[in-house]
């Protein structure tokens, strides 16, 4: 039997980020994953992060894995594809299906960071094909550059439901709605405002009541529920599509280290009871990632290194004092991560006000995007002369990019990453476009009101293919993506900066540059 | 379909075109990609029949846990065509229940 000092099954940002702690504290460190290419999600996430800029915000998710992976290189890892892990046992050892062959290996210490699996919700046709997982589509389009489908019904309205419809949108598909069950939008606010902006309707407390097609999806059947989730009847409606996307939540992948016979609870799916480092009750056998409870990348990053220093400390690789002075500066970092409405224990709760006291957005949370007598409520949102940045960012999720991308000192965001971005007030606008092109949540545009009487201009972030020229004319369309004025592009910026978010303005009639935050060229 | 050009990733990294069979037609693909992508590029989306009620079954989870997606491939059943990668000259079957003959399922 194959001896390590550190075993690490699951290379996602977790197993890596742990894998690498492991072998800079100079232990024989092995990685496995089930995959032919490590990375876990990350390589399927090509939006920029939030965060701040210590949790790698502002990069791309595939960027990051890219990083990752020449970090655990360097640090001299053993990584194993193509290697599912199919047992593990108390006394430290594993059992690896190596696809024609089974082999064992022992170490010192075994970190799991399984991630998680998609969950499914069975409905009339579910089985049929065109059905398919958020994480499937993601994987077709992002890995292997086949669009999942034409015309696509996302169920959920989750981060990744959100995400991964925009993700859509950027491959060409049409994403015809976004279907949840529950009354108010899941995940960011600017995640689904930057989808809604499209044109794509919301329908919250909606179900799939069918999914109809022979050997494939043709169509979809969706109905209204009451507040127990029964359909209403006389509510369904049916709308043309071949594909169905079911994005409604993660379960733990647990399996695999509740072998080890270690203590589990039940929090959001079954996960293995750890201490603050990620030790499980089996001295020596440690989880850490969405395997213990479902979270996302940054924070299972930081995990990750929490945990390799656990595992190092156990087996006797660093001294305490190292160990403690490394891992309060990591809990430090994970703490930000986990504040504002969305942290871990606010999960399911119903809030109503932001951290500053000001209403949450009504319409964000039914409809997918702000209503535009709403937006002075926030503090990013101020009427000035000249161009000015307009922030419409009304939740408190951890992220910051946007103060640090402004060099003339126009915004900014509280003492805590979870706080609103606000626009300074004696600041000067230079029209750059660096906010625009930085925020993860593509929510803010820079403003000119009146430009000379008759026209205002808005620069708006774009990521979408064929990127429109300067001159090219269209309508602007407004939060809900519904057009309300003649448009024309005036300026595209398309610098390797701004990371392939192209920076767009556009010239609209002045009274409608506080409504329209989109352009869709005239065919 | 393809995506000819992505926003964020460009041009995608594809192996050499090659020949493959699904049930005796020709079709192409890119070596190593996963057959499932192939299939889909080329418009294929159902890859098996049930056993018991003969459904058809595609794609459900792209990642190899599910087995929604198995074949008959090169006379061997039951392979997981998301996560097998496609070579020149492959025969790839539609599978009804556990063999590559249709109306055996039952
Ligand atoms: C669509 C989508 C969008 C997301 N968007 C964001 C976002 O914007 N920001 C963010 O921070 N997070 C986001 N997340 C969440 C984030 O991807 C996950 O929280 C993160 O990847 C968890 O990391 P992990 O290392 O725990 O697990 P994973 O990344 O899932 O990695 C686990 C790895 O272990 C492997 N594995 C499992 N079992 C075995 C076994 N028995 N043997 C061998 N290998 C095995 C798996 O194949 C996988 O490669 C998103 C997730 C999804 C699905
Ligand atoms: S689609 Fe699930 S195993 Fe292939």
């Amino acid at each position: 039997m194959k001896r390590y000092d550190l075993i690490v099954i699951g290379a996602g940002p977790a197993g890596l980020s742990a894998a690498i702690e492991g072998a800079k504290a100079g232990m024989r460190t092995a990685l496995f994953d089930e995959n032919e290419k490590p990375g876990g999600q990350l390589f399927k996430q090509i939006h920029k992060f939030f965060g701040s800029k210590e949790h790698k915000a502002k990069i791309r998710g595939i960027n990051i894995g890219g990083e990752l992976l020449k970090e655990a290189e360097t640090a001299g890892v053993e990584v194993h594809l193509s290697s599912t892990v199919i047992g593990i046992y108390p006394e430290k050892c594993i059992s690896v299906n190596r696809g024609d062959h089974i082999e064992n290996y022992r170490a010192e210490a075994i970190i799991v960071a399984t991630g998680a699996a998609e969950r499914m919700i069975p409905f009339k046709g579910w089985d049929l094909p065109g059905v398919l997982g958020a994480g499937a589509a993601q994987t077709m389009m992002n890995l292997h550059g086949v669009m999942p489908g034409n015309k696509i019904v996302m169920m959920g309205t989750g981060n990744v439901g959100l995400v991964v419809s925009f993700q859509l949108l950027q491959a060409g598909c049409q994403v015809e709605a976004l279907i949840d069950a529950a009354p108010r939008v899941g995940g960011y606010g600017v995640h689904a405002a930057k989808v809604a902006r499209t044109g794509v309707p919301f329908y919250l407390s909606h179900t799939i009541v069918e999914a109809k097609g022979t050997d494939h999806v043709e169509s979809v059947v969706i109905g209204q529920v009451d507040e127990k989730f029964r359909i209403i009847p006389g509510t369904e409606k049916e709308m043309e599509a071949d594909t169905v996307c079911v994005a409604v939540g993660l379960n733990p992948m647990s399996q695999l280290v509740r072998m080890t016979g270690c203590e589990m609870k039940e929090v959001g799916g079954l996960v293995p009871a750890c201490d603050e480092y990620g030790a499980t009750s089996i001295p020596g056998i440690f989880a850490a990632g969405d395997v213990s409870g479902i979270e996302e990348a940054s924070s299972a990053m930081i995990e990750g290194h929490i945990t390799g220093l656990a595992a190092a400390k156990y087996a006797g690789w660093i001294e305490e004092d190292t160990f403690k002075t490394q891992v309060e500066e990591r809990t430090a970092s994970l703490e930000k991560l986990r504040q504002g409405m969305f942290a871990p224990q606010n999960k399911g709760k119903k809030i109503e006000k932001t951290d500053e006291g000001l209403p949450v957005s009504a319409s964000l949370l039914e409809r997918g995007y702000m209503d535009a007598n709403e937006m002075e409520t926030y503090p990013g949102v101020v009427k000035k002369e000249g161009v000015h940045p307009v922030i419409e960012c009304s939740q408190n999720i951890p992220c910051d990019p946007c103060q640090e991308a402004c060099p003339f000192g126009c915004i900014k965001v509280g003492e805590r990453i979870t706080d609103l971005p606000a626009v300074t007030e004696d600041s000067v606008c230079k029209n750059c476009g660096a906010c625009v092109a930085a925020c993860p949540g593509q929510a803010i545009f820079l403003v000119n009101e009146d430009e000379d009487g008759t026209y205002g201009t808005v620069t708006l972030p774009y990521e979408f293919l064929p990127l429109p020229q300067a001159g090219d004319r269209g309508k602007g369309l407004d939060r809900s993506g519904r057009p309300v004025c003649d448009a024309e592009v005036v300026k595209v910026q398309d610098t390797n900066a701004f990371d392939k978010t192209a920076v767009l303005t556009m010239r609209v009639p002045r009274e409608y540059a506080m409504t329209a935050r989109f352009f869709k060229k005239e065919v | 379909m393809r995506i000819a050009k992505h926003p964020i990733l460009g041009e995608y990294e594809k192996g050499r075109k090659v020949k493959f069979y699904f049930d005796g037609k020709e079709m192409e693909g890119y070596e190593d990609e996963p057959i499932a992508a192939a299939l889909r590029a080329a418009g294929v989306t159902t890859h098996r029949h049930t056993r018991r009620n003969g459904r058809p079954r595609g794609i459900f989870c792209a990642i190899g846990r599910c087995t929604d997606c198995v074949m008959v491939v090169d006379g061997e059943i039951n392979v997981r065509t998301c996560i097998t990668p496609l070579k020149e000259g492959m025969r790839v079957q539609t599978q009804y229940g556990l063999s590559a003959k249709e109306g055996t399922e039952e």
